[in-house]
């Protein structure tokens, strides 16, 4: 304090410190607080003693915590001694292990190289292996297809995939090909081997498939499958054949039930009604039966087409021809003893030959539609023999009208009348052929039908006529025949194809003409006292008695004036004016031609007749002139 | 290696080549759904071939020759989406064939009745005809009546109004069409076919009959074609 007071400076210094003193804020300095706090635990009192010992007494503490140090050192240092220890045994580990690595790796050195070398064989082989795949993968069958070719069980159905697979076998087939440029022959070949037999099983189970297929075919359900089926088989003409066959036998058997229903059952409910209703009306009856028939085939014929629709490697036409063919077989045994139980039992000519008509019309249509088979053979025996059966009929009906109605034996008509008409069963045959021939005919081959009906009625009547006319006397014979050729000849002219009978009638005719002209002639001569007179002018003599020409001169006169009433009176009898006419015109020539000789002789001036004139007096021009004009 | 690869590839091309060639499997067989059998009548030289010619033709065929018995034509139309193919049996008009034609009708689900506008006798024998065809057919039997050679108008003979009221009384469809020019001859044929496919629908005809006339092929996904076949059977009745 006193120093304060003594120097200014002084002072002024120890007010600084005094004021840094003052100013220095003991309670917020922390280490003044904890010197202070730790001094008040052994400085309890404030005293003298205590205060001159407590620099020993701070220093002797000092020394006691030096010491706490020391000792907590000292373990430290052991610690970190033995840490320093193991450190150095971990060293020596080390090392003895690095050698030992060292050791190792040179022995391993070999090993790795070696794992090397395999590793890089094996990405090589991985390679491989992708391409092996690939190759197999382009080359085999996969097991899913290899099961969809041969089928999971014996009769598994054949899939849409089916047909996948079997296009990739016969790819594979194909591609090896190329393999095979590629040099690669064994497996091409192989592969060729194992695809060729993949496509022959396949093919034989699609076969079997086909087959059952369609042997189960009932209602014609031809299915997609079918259809790329039968266009795979076509390459197996063999196995494609068994199928058709199969089919056709299916259909033929359906085709044979719905004929039969059709005539037994008919539509259902029975509409429309059972062809066999009509089993009383022949024409019907059969009539039905065929356009039945004709209706079905191009049902069947189209399903066939359907079945082949993608066969286009050959032409199955032939195939199809026969298969609709054998399909239309079935009907032929119930159609011919239905067709035959009705010709046997009719006997009604006319029916008999619409019958007749119809089968041939059908025979004739159905050779259109189905060639070959035994229906055309059917159709062709069941008109033949329907032809036998109403010629035969015809045949007895005429037998039975020419059969003398008192039972004898042998074909005889009643006997030629007095008037020399043709008997009655002459105009019943005609009216019998004309009935026939009047049957309307639907086909081609009607002359040959028309001419063998004539025959069958024409032929037995003319002989008959001609021997019911063989013992009557001449004139009288050729006038019956005459009249009934001439009733013939009239009734046929009116028909077709009738030119060449018309003109054998006709033949018949003149030659029976000729016969009365001559007749007439004679006749005429005998009348006229012209016998004599006709002698002499054949035997050349020169003179003829002028007596005679008087006496025929006087007859001559009389038939000038009246000529009919030297004609014969059967030839009044003569139907056909014609014929008449004919007969008399001919006769009267004969007369003017040997009246020309007489007045030639006599107005030839050689033979020395006086007044020629007054013998005959009628010039043959003029004679010519009266007889032909009437 | 690189050679295989090359073979690979190529050999991937060729196989695409193959599988686009492939015909497509899933086609149905059938071009069509139904067959209707139809039956054309009517006097001779009344132009039936003729309307038959110009049906599946589409020509005019002149000088045509009588027709022997019958003849055939088919055509497929179409109605309600459906694919319908027409059996059409042409029978010869004349008198001598008659024995052999009536033997025709029998399962026809259609008939044509056809007379010629330009002579009256081919419309007094109508009557005839009916007699046979409704003796003859089913009683679901559609029967159209076509005035054929409307083309001819100069020379007619039967006016339309008097067919139209014969065709009325006796429960017929009726059109007069001209096989000459083609007029209304598809409609005719048409006309009935959808008469006939409206019967089937609405059940007046069985189709599981074998002389129906009509027969059935179901087109592949047969299943669920049916549903639709159904509701369009409600479209036609309303009409």
């Amino acid at each position: 304090m006193s120093s304060t007071q003594e120097k200014p400076e002084e002072l002024d210094r120890i007010q600084k410190r005094v004021n840094k003193i003052l100013e220095a804020r003991l309670e917020s300095d922390k280490d003044t607080l904890d010197a202070l706090s730790g001094l008040s635990t052994f400085f309890t009192e404030n005293t003298l003693q205590n205060r001159r010992n407590l620099r020993s007494q701070i220093e002797h503490r000092s020394v006691g915590i030096n010491e706490n140090f020391l000792k907590a050192f000292r373990q430290v240092k052991l610690s970190l001694d033995a840490v320093c220890e193991d450190l150095d045994t971990m060293a020596t580990s080390v090392e003895t292990m690095k050698s030992d690595l060292e050791t190792s790796k040179a022995l391993t050195k070999d090993l790795i190289k070696q794992t090397n070398t395999m590793q890089r064989e094996r990405d090589r082989l991985e390679v491989h292996k992708q391409i092996a795949q690939a190759f197999l993968a382009r080359f085999q069958l996969s097991g899913a297809e290899h099961q969809l070719l041969y089928g999971a069980a014996k009769d598994a159905p054949i899939v849409a995939d089916f047909f996948r697979v079997l296009d990739r076998v016969q790819s594979i087939h194909a591609d090896c090909r190329l393999l095979m440029q590629c040099g690669y022959q064994t497996a091409a070949i192989d592969i060729m081997e194992e695809m060729t037999l993949h496509q022959e099983g396949a093919l034989e189970r699609l076969y079997r498939w086909t087959q059952n297929h369609c042997r189960s075919l009932e209602n014609n359900e031809i299915g997609p499958l079918i259809v790329e089926a039968m266009s795979r088989l076509q390459d197996r003409p063999v196995l494609f054949k068994y199928v058709i066959d199969e089919y056709a036998i299916a259909r033929r058997a359906v085709l044979v039930r719905q004929f039969i229903e059709a005539l037994t059952e008919g539509g259902p409910g029975g509409n429309p009604k059972p062809i066999e209703l009509h089993a009383h009306d022949p024409k019907r009856y059969i009539g039905d039966m065929f356009a039945w028939l004709h209706q079905s085939i191009p049902t069947e014929k189209e399903n066939l087409s359907l079945l082949f629709k993608k066969c286009d490697k050959q032409d199955i036409s032939d195939q199809l021809q026969n298969a609709l063919g054998y399909i239309a077989d079935g009907v032929c045994h119930p159609l011919k003893v239905r067709v035959e139980t009705i010709l046997q039992a009719e006997k009604d000519t006319i029916v008999l030959f619409t019958i007749s008509n119809l089968l041939r019309f059908y025979q004739q249509i159905m050779r259109q539609v189905v060639q070959g088979g035994s229906l055309e053979e059917c159709l062709v025996e069941l008109q033949k023999s329907s032809e036998q059966i109403y010629l035969g009929a015809l045949a007895a009906q005429v037998r039975s009208v020419l059969q003398r109605p008192s039972g004898g034996s042998g074909l005889a008509l009643e006997p030629p009348q007095r008037d020399l008409v043709p008997p009655p069963s002459v105009a019943r045959l005609l009216n019998m052929l004309k009935e026939i021939l009047s049957v309307a005919t639907m086909v081609d081959g009607r002359q040959a039908d028309i001419t063998k009906i004539v025959s069958c009625v024409i032929d037995p009547l003319l002989q008959s006529v001609q021997e019911s006319a063989a013992h009557l006397p001449t004139v009288d014979m050729g006038v019956y025949l005459l009249n009934c050729l001439h009733h013939m000849q009239s009734s046929l002219a009116v028909y077709e194809y009738m030119d060449e009978r018309v003109e054998r009638l006709q033949a018949q005719s003149d030659a029976q003409l000729d016969t009365l002209t001559s007749e007439q002639a004679s006749s005429l001569v005998a009348n006229l006292n012209l016998g004599p007179i006709y002698a002499i002018l054949q035997s050349n003599q020169s003179k003829i008695e002028t007596n005679l020409l008087k006496i025929f001169m006087s007859k001559m006169d009389a038939f000038l004036e009246l000529p009919d009433v030297l004609l014969l009176p059967q030839v009044q009898l003569i139907m056909s004016s014609s014929h008449r006419a004919a007969v008399q015109k001919r006769s009267f020539n004969v007369i003017v031609a040997i009246y020309k000789q007489i007045y030639e002789r006599v107005h030839d001036p050689a033979n020395g007749f006086e007044q020629p004139e007054q013998l005959l007096h009628r010039t043959p021009e003029q004679v010519a002139h009266i007889l032909t004009s009437t | 290696m690189s050679k295989v690869r090359s073979v690979v590839n190529k050999l991937h091309e060729r196989i695409d080549y193959f599988i686009e060639k492939c015909p497509n499997m899933t086609a149905a067989p059938y071009n069509y759904n139904y067959i209707f059998k139809y039956i054309i009548i009517g006097d001779m030289g009344v132009g039936k071939s003729c309307l038959l010619h110009q049906f599946t033709e589409k020509k005019f065929m002149a000088n045509c020759p009588h027709t022997i018995g019958v003849e055939f034509g088919t055509r497929i139309i179409e109605v309600d989406d459906k694919k319908i193919k027409l059996q059409i049996w042409d029978t010869a008009g004349q008198e001598r064939f008659r024995a052999v034609t009536r033997s025709y009708y029998r399962g026809a689900a259609g008939a044509l009745m056809v007379y010629d506008i330009t002579r009256r006798s081919t419309y007094n024998h109508l009557s005839s005809w009916l007699t046979d065809t409704r003796n003859l057919t089913n009683p679901s039997t559609v029967i159209f009546l076509i005035g054929n050679k409307s083309d001819l108008e100069s020379t007619r003979e039967v006016t339309y109004e008097e067919a139209k009221e014969f065709a009325d009384e006796n429960g017929l469809m009726f059109l007069e069409a001209s096989a000459m020019t083609g007029q209304n001859v598809e409609e005719a044929f048409l006309e009935t076919a959808r008469k006939i496919y409206q019967n089937i629908q609405e059940g007046r005809l069985d189709l599981n009959a074998s002389e129906s006339g009509v027969q059935h092929r179901p087109s592949q996904p047969s299943r669920t074609s049916l549903s639709s076949e159904a509701t369009g059977a409600k479209d036609q009745c309303s009409c």
